[in-house]
Protein backbone atom coordinates (compact mmCIF):
# COMPACT_ATOMS: atom_id res chain seq x y z
CA UNK A 1 0.00 0.00 0.00
CA UNK A 2 0.85 3.88 -0.84
CA UNK A 3 0.38 7.11 0.10
CA UNK A 4 1.32 10.58 0.18
CA UNK A 5 2.69 12.44 2.93
CA UNK A 6 3.34 16.06 1.95
CA UNK A 7 6.66 17.78 3.31
CA UNK A 8 6.79 21.15 4.54
CA UNK A 9 9.72 23.53 2.93
CA UNK A 10 9.20 27.01 2.66
CA UNK A 11 12.70 27.88 2.29
CA UNK A 12 14.63 29.80 -0.87
CA UNK A 13 15.70 27.21 -3.42
CA UNK A 14 19.18 28.70 -2.90
CA UNK A 15 19.47 28.81 0.98
CA UNK A 16 22.26 26.56 0.94
CA UNK A 17 24.14 29.06 -1.19
CA UNK A 18 23.59 31.89 0.57
CA UNK A 19 24.55 30.33 3.76
CA UNK A 20 27.99 29.43 2.01
CA UNK A 21 28.15 33.12 0.68
CA UNK A 22 27.59 34.51 3.60
CA UNK A 23 30.26 32.32 5.45
CA UNK A 24 32.55 33.30 3.13
CA UNK A 25 31.91 37.04 3.07
CA UNK A 26 32.26 36.65 6.97
CA UNK A 27 35.58 35.24 6.08
CA UNK A 28 36.16 38.03 3.66
CA UNK A 29 35.55 40.81 6.36
CA UNK A 30 37.88 38.74 8.79
CA UNK A 31 40.73 39.77 6.40
CA UNK A 32 39.61 43.18 5.28
CA UNK A 33 39.17 41.79 2.25
CA UNK A 34 36.60 44.28 0.39
CA UNK A 35 34.54 42.45 -2.36
CA UNK A 36 32.67 43.92 -5.06
CA UNK A 37 30.84 42.33 -7.93
CA UNK A 38 30.65 44.27 -10.69
CA UNK A 39 27.61 43.56 -12.64
CA UNK A 40 26.94 45.36 -16.20
CA UNK A 41 25.61 44.60 -19.82
CA UNK A 42 28.30 43.47 -22.35
CA UNK A 43 30.64 46.42 -23.48
CA UNK A 44 29.47 49.05 -21.33
CA UNK A 45 33.12 48.93 -19.75
CA UNK A 46 33.56 46.51 -16.95
CA UNK A 47 37.21 45.91 -17.86
CA UNK A 48 38.26 49.45 -18.37
CA UNK A 49 36.83 50.65 -15.35
CA UNK A 50 39.05 47.97 -13.44
CA UNK A 51 41.62 48.86 -15.52
CA UNK A 52 41.55 52.65 -14.49
CA UNK A 53 40.94 51.86 -10.93
CA UNK A 54 43.68 49.51 -10.67
CA UNK A 55 46.11 52.27 -11.98
CA UNK A 56 44.90 54.90 -10.11
CA UNK A 57 45.79 51.86 -6.73
CA UNK A 58 48.69 50.85 -7.75
CA UNK A 59 51.50 50.83 -4.99
CA UNK A 60 48.81 51.99 -2.61
CA UNK A 61 46.02 49.45 -2.47
CA UNK A 62 46.24 45.55 -3.18
CA UNK A 63 44.07 44.65 -5.28
CA UNK A 64 42.93 41.21 -7.23
CA UNK A 65 40.18 40.48 -9.45
CA UNK A 66 37.86 37.83 -10.61
CA UNK A 67 37.30 38.10 -14.44
CA UNK A 68 33.98 35.82 -15.82
CA UNK A 69 33.51 35.68 -19.10
CA UNK A 70 31.82 32.52 -21.57
CA UNK A 71 34.73 32.31 -22.92
CA UNK A 72 38.44 33.35 -23.80
CA UNK A 73 41.02 35.23 -21.18
CA UNK A 74 40.97 38.79 -22.95
CA UNK A 75 39.78 40.57 -19.95
CA UNK A 76 42.30 38.59 -17.54
CA UNK A 77 44.82 39.49 -20.06
CA UNK A 78 43.95 43.29 -20.22
CA UNK A 79 44.10 43.20 -16.49
CA UNK A 80 47.42 41.58 -15.61
CA UNK A 81 49.63 44.23 -16.11
CA UNK A 82 48.29 45.98 -12.60
CA UNK A 83 46.89 43.29 -10.69
CA UNK A 84 46.41 39.70 -10.03
CA UNK A 85 44.01 38.37 -11.91
CA UNK A 86 42.45 34.37 -12.58
CA UNK A 87 39.79 34.20 -15.60
CA UNK A 88 36.36 32.18 -14.57
CA UNK A 89 35.32 30.65 -17.42
CA UNK A 90 31.76 29.73 -17.30
CA UNK A 91 31.49 27.51 -20.55
CA UNK A 92 28.77 29.22 -22.23
CA UNK A 93 26.84 30.29 -18.10
CA UNK A 94 25.57 33.28 -18.51
CA UNK A 95 26.17 34.41 -14.81
CA UNK A 96 28.76 33.64 -12.31
CA UNK A 97 28.00 31.22 -9.29
CA UNK A 98 29.32 30.84 -5.77
CA UNK A 99 31.47 27.49 -7.29
CA UNK A 100 33.24 29.29 -9.15
CA UNK A 101 34.43 32.36 -7.62
CA UNK A 102 35.73 29.43 -5.08
CA UNK A 103 37.39 28.13 -7.48
CA UNK A 104 39.27 31.49 -8.72
CA UNK A 105 40.43 32.18 -5.36
CA UNK A 106 42.22 29.33 -4.72
CA UNK A 107 44.11 30.24 -7.78
CA UNK A 108 45.13 33.18 -6.66
CA UNK A 109 48.81 33.92 -5.64
CA UNK A 110 47.70 34.94 -2.26
CA UNK A 111 44.45 35.84 -0.22
CA UNK A 112 45.49 38.78 1.80
CA UNK A 113 43.83 41.33 -0.50
CA UNK A 114 42.25 44.98 0.53
CA UNK A 115 40.18 45.20 -2.52
CA UNK A 116 38.72 42.25 -4.79
CA UNK A 117 37.10 42.81 -7.52
CA UNK A 118 34.57 40.14 -9.33
CA UNK A 119 34.04 41.17 -12.91
CA UNK A 120 30.65 38.73 -13.92
CA UNK A 121 29.56 37.74 -17.37
CA UNK A 122 27.78 41.04 -19.19
CA UNK A 123 24.42 40.41 -17.85
CA UNK A 124 22.12 42.67 -15.75
CA UNK A 125 19.68 39.35 -15.54
CA UNK A 126 21.09 36.20 -14.31
CA UNK A 127 23.65 37.43 -11.81
CA UNK A 128 20.97 39.45 -9.88
CA UNK A 129 19.85 36.05 -8.32
CA UNK A 130 23.44 34.69 -7.39
CA UNK A 131 25.10 36.14 -3.97
CA UNK A 132 28.99 35.22 -5.03
CA UNK A 133 29.90 36.51 -1.23
CA UNK A 134 30.13 40.44 -2.57
CA UNK A 135 30.10 43.24 0.25
CA UNK A 136 28.96 45.47 -2.19
CA UNK A 137 27.26 44.82 -5.53
CA UNK A 138 27.97 47.72 -8.39
CA UNK A 139 26.12 47.98 -11.33
CA UNK A 140 27.74 49.95 -14.15
CA UNK A 141 25.97 51.35 -16.77
CA UNK A 142 27.68 53.24 -20.07
CA UNK A 143 25.65 56.29 -22.01
CA UNK A 144 25.38 54.84 -24.62
CA UNK A 145 22.84 52.37 -23.23
CA UNK A 146 19.82 54.69 -22.47
CA UNK A 147 19.18 56.27 -19.62
CA UNK A 148 15.66 54.14 -19.26
CA UNK A 149 17.70 51.23 -18.72
CA UNK A 150 17.43 50.78 -14.41
CA UNK A 151 14.07 50.23 -14.66
CA UNK A 152 14.36 47.15 -16.78
CA UNK A 153 16.36 45.07 -14.62
CA UNK A 154 14.76 46.45 -11.57
CA UNK A 155 16.45 43.11 -9.66
CA UNK A 156 19.84 44.32 -10.48
CA UNK A 157 19.18 47.39 -9.54
CA UNK A 158 17.55 46.79 -6.33
CA UNK A 159 20.13 44.54 -4.76
CA UNK A 160 23.13 47.05 -5.93
CA UNK A 161 24.47 49.32 -3.54
CA UNK A 162 26.29 51.85 -6.35
CA UNK A 163 25.70 52.41 -9.82
CA UNK A 164 28.51 53.86 -12.09
CA UNK A 165 27.96 55.64 -15.48
CA UNK A 166 30.88 55.15 -17.63
CA UNK A 167 32.04 57.15 -20.67
CA UNK A 168 31.18 60.28 -19.83
CA UNK A 169 33.15 61.62 -22.70
CA UNK A 170 29.88 60.45 -25.06
CA UNK A 171 27.64 62.88 -23.48
CA UNK A 172 28.08 65.42 -26.24
CA UNK A 173 27.05 63.27 -28.74
CA UNK A 174 24.16 60.99 -27.27
CA UNK A 175 20.91 61.23 -26.05
CA UNK A 176 21.75 60.50 -22.29
CA UNK A 177 20.53 62.04 -19.46
CA UNK A 178 22.59 61.35 -16.17
CA UNK A 179 20.00 62.70 -13.80
CA UNK A 180 17.49 60.63 -15.97
CA UNK A 181 19.02 57.79 -15.62
CA UNK A 182 19.94 58.19 -11.71
CA UNK A 183 16.69 58.97 -10.73
CA UNK A 184 15.07 55.84 -12.82
CA UNK A 185 17.70 53.81 -10.38
CA UNK A 186 16.39 55.38 -7.29
CA UNK A 187 12.95 54.66 -7.84
CA UNK A 188 14.24 51.43 -7.06
CA UNK A 189 17.09 51.59 -4.94
CA UNK A 190 16.59 55.26 -3.05
CA UNK A 191 20.00 54.62 -1.56
CA UNK A 192 21.82 53.72 -4.69
CA UNK A 193 25.19 55.84 -4.58
CA UNK A 194 25.85 57.44 -8.03
CA UNK A 195 29.42 58.35 -10.27
CA UNK A 196 29.92 59.09 -13.25
CA UNK A 197 33.38 58.24 -14.67
CA UNK A 198 35.01 57.75 -17.84
CA UNK A 199 37.48 54.81 -17.57
CA UNK A 200 39.49 56.41 -20.85
CA UNK A 201 40.06 59.48 -19.50
CA UNK A 202 40.52 58.94 -15.61
CA UNK A 203 37.28 61.59 -15.10
CA UNK A 204 35.62 60.69 -11.80
CA UNK A 205 37.90 57.68 -11.27
CA UNK A 206 38.88 59.72 -7.93
CA UNK A 207 35.82 59.74 -6.26
CA UNK A 208 34.70 56.49 -7.17
CA UNK A 209 37.83 55.27 -5.93
CA UNK A 210 37.61 57.23 -2.45
CA UNK A 211 33.91 55.81 -2.04
CA UNK A 212 35.42 52.18 -2.05
CA UNK A 213 37.51 53.22 0.46
CA UNK A 214 35.13 54.21 2.54
CA UNK A 215 33.20 51.52 1.95
CA UNK A 216 36.07 49.47 2.91
CA UNK A 217 36.72 51.40 6.20
CA UNK A 218 32.95 50.71 6.84
CA UNK A 219 32.80 47.22 6.46
CA UNK A 220 36.44 46.90 8.74
CA UNK A 221 34.29 48.97 11.56
CA UNK A 222 31.48 46.64 11.37
CA UNK A 223 33.32 43.76 11.48
CA UNK A 224 35.37 45.31 14.55
CA UNK A 225 32.31 45.86 16.14
CA UNK A 226 30.41 42.31 15.53
CA UNK A 227 33.87 40.85 16.73
CA UNK A 228 33.32 43.03 19.85
CA UNK A 229 30.05 42.12 20.13
CA UNK A 230 30.79 38.39 20.33
CA UNK A 231 33.60 38.63 22.76
CA UNK A 232 31.30 40.14 25.83
CA UNK B 1 18.84 31.63 -18.63
CA UNK B 2 19.69 30.44 -15.64
CA UNK B 3 16.28 28.67 -14.42
CA UNK B 4 17.91 25.66 -15.65
CA UNK B 5 20.85 25.61 -12.60
CA UNK B 6 17.82 26.63 -10.46
CA UNK B 7 15.78 23.97 -10.97
CA UNK B 8 18.44 21.32 -11.34
CA UNK B 9 19.41 22.69 -7.95
CA UNK B 10 15.21 22.27 -6.86
CA UNK B 11 15.40 18.97 -8.11
CA UNK B 12 18.59 17.89 -5.33
CA UNK B 13 17.03 19.20 -2.66
CA UNK B 14 14.03 17.33 -3.58
CA UNK B 15 15.93 14.25 -3.76
CA UNK B 16 17.60 15.00 -0.38
CA UNK B 17 14.27 15.01 1.47
CA UNK B 18 13.02 11.97 -0.55
CA UNK B 19 15.41 9.86 0.46
CA UNK B 20 15.64 11.57 4.08
CA UNK B 21 11.56 11.30 4.34
CA UNK B 22 12.29 7.60 3.22
CA UNK B 23 9.69 8.50 0.42
CA UNK B 24 8.78 6.08 -2.48
CA UNK B 25 8.81 8.75 -5.05
CA UNK B 26 7.61 12.33 -5.65
CA UNK B 27 4.37 13.12 -6.41
CA UNK B 28 4.00 16.76 -6.52
CA UNK B 29 6.22 20.09 -6.15
CA UNK B 30 4.81 23.19 -4.32
CA UNK B 31 6.94 26.75 -5.83
CA UNK B 32 6.54 30.19 -5.01
CA UNK B 33 7.80 32.57 -7.82
CA UNK B 34 7.44 36.32 -7.28
CA UNK B 35 7.59 39.46 -9.52
CA UNK B 36 11.42 39.81 -8.06
CA UNK B 37 12.54 36.43 -7.82
CA UNK B 38 14.56 36.62 -10.76
CA UNK B 39 13.05 33.50 -12.56
CA UNK B 40 10.11 33.45 -14.84
CA UNK B 41 7.54 30.85 -14.23
CA UNK B 42 7.29 30.36 -17.69
CA UNK B 43 10.93 28.82 -18.18
CA UNK B 44 11.04 27.86 -14.75
CA UNK B 45 8.13 25.09 -16.24
CA UNK B 46 9.76 24.50 -19.40
CA UNK B 47 13.90 23.91 -16.99
CA UNK B 48 10.89 21.65 -14.94
CA UNK B 49 9.91 19.53 -17.75
CA UNK B 50 13.44 18.96 -19.50
CA UNK B 51 15.37 18.30 -16.18
CA UNK B 52 12.36 15.69 -15.07
CA UNK B 53 12.31 13.73 -18.45
CA UNK B 54 16.37 13.10 -17.98
CA UNK B 55 16.37 12.76 -14.44
CA UNK B 56 13.51 10.03 -15.05
CA UNK B 57 11.31 11.93 -13.28
CA UNK B 58 8.37 11.68 -15.33
CA UNK B 59 5.30 12.76 -13.95
CA UNK B 60 5.83 14.47 -11.18
CA UNK B 61 4.14 17.88 -10.69
CA UNK B 62 5.15 20.81 -10.72
CA UNK B 63 2.78 23.68 -8.79
CA UNK B 64 4.00 26.92 -9.26
CA UNK B 65 2.07 29.76 -6.51
CA UNK B 66 2.95 33.05 -8.70
CA UNK B 67 2.76 35.88 -5.56
CA UNK B 68 3.24 39.49 -5.35
CA UNK B 69 5.80 42.05 -4.26
CA UNK B 70 4.95 42.82 -0.70
CA UNK B 71 7.22 45.09 1.40
CA UNK B 72 7.70 46.79 4.55
CA UNK B 73 8.12 50.02 5.64
CA UNK B 74 10.15 50.66 8.38
CA UNK B 75 9.39 54.34 8.90
CA UNK B 76 5.44 53.57 9.67
CA UNK B 77 5.43 49.62 9.67
CA UNK B 78 2.54 49.60 6.64
CA UNK B 79 3.15 46.44 4.95
CA UNK B 80 1.81 46.50 1.22
CA UNK B 81 2.16 44.92 -2.04
CA UNK B 82 3.88 46.97 -4.65
CA UNK B 83 2.24 46.66 -8.28
CA UNK B 84 4.92 49.63 -9.65
CA UNK B 85 8.32 49.03 -8.88
CA UNK B 86 8.63 52.35 -6.93
CA UNK B 87 9.88 51.69 -3.53
CA UNK B 88 8.77 54.34 -1.64
CA UNK B 89 5.97 54.33 0.76
CA UNK B 90 2.44 54.15 -0.11
CA UNK B 91 1.29 55.83 2.96
CA UNK B 92 4.84 57.97 4.41
CA UNK B 93 6.99 58.12 1.16
CA UNK B 94 9.70 57.17 3.01
CA UNK B 95 12.86 55.14 1.17
CA UNK B 96 13.36 52.84 4.33
CA UNK B 97 12.04 49.76 2.15
CA UNK B 98 12.17 45.78 3.36
CA UNK B 99 11.15 43.90 0.96
CA UNK B 100 8.70 40.56 2.54
CA UNK B 101 8.01 38.72 -0.14
CA UNK B 102 8.06 38.25 -3.90
CA UNK B 103 12.04 38.42 -4.02
CA UNK B 104 12.69 34.55 -3.59
CA UNK B 105 12.53 31.58 -5.41
CA UNK B 106 10.96 29.29 -3.06
CA UNK B 107 10.40 25.87 -2.57
CA UNK B 108 7.39 25.36 -0.56
CA UNK B 109 6.57 21.60 -0.16
CA UNK B 110 7.05 18.37 -1.29
CA UNK B 111 4.33 15.69 -1.25
CA UNK B 112 5.88 12.07 -1.31
CA UNK B 113 4.52 8.68 -2.23
CA UNK B 114 5.56 6.45 0.60
CA UNK B 115 4.97 2.91 1.76
CA UNK B 116 2.01 2.76 4.44
CA UNK B 117 3.18 -0.24 5.72
CA UNK B 118 6.90 0.66 6.44
CA UNK B 119 6.66 1.00 10.21
CA UNK B 120 9.67 2.74 10.59
CA UNK B 121 7.58 5.77 8.91
CA UNK B 122 5.45 6.22 11.96
CA UNK B 123 6.02 8.92 14.38
CA UNK B 124 8.37 11.10 11.57
CA UNK B 125 7.27 14.33 12.37
CA UNK B 126 5.21 15.27 8.78
CA UNK B 127 6.93 18.61 8.65
CA UNK B 128 10.73 19.83 8.87
CA UNK B 129 9.89 23.23 8.78
CA UNK B 130 13.20 25.37 8.45
CA UNK B 131 13.93 28.82 8.60
CA UNK B 132 12.92 31.51 5.75
CA UNK B 133 16.15 32.57 4.61
CA UNK B 134 16.88 36.15 5.47
CA UNK B 135 16.48 39.31 3.44
CA UNK B 136 18.74 42.04 2.91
Amino acid sequence: MTSTRTITVNQDVQAEKKRRAAELRNSFSQRGTFVINLVSSPGAGKTSLLEATAKYWQGKHKVAVLVGDLATERDAERLRPYVPVEQLTTGGACHLELALVERGLQRLPEVDFEFLFIENVGNLVCPASHDLAEHLRVVLMSTTEGDDKPGKYPKMYRTSGALVINKSDLLPYVPFSIDAAIADARLIQPDLAAFTVCSLTGEGIESWCQYLEEARERMIESTRQATECTAL
Amino acid sequence: MHEMSLVRSLLQQVEQLRRQHGGLAVEQIEVEIGPLSGVEPLLVGEAFDTLTVEQSLTGVQLVIQEVPLTVHCLKCCLDFEMTELDFHCANCNSSAIRIIGGDEFRLLNVTLQTDSADDSLHGVASESGTQRGSHS
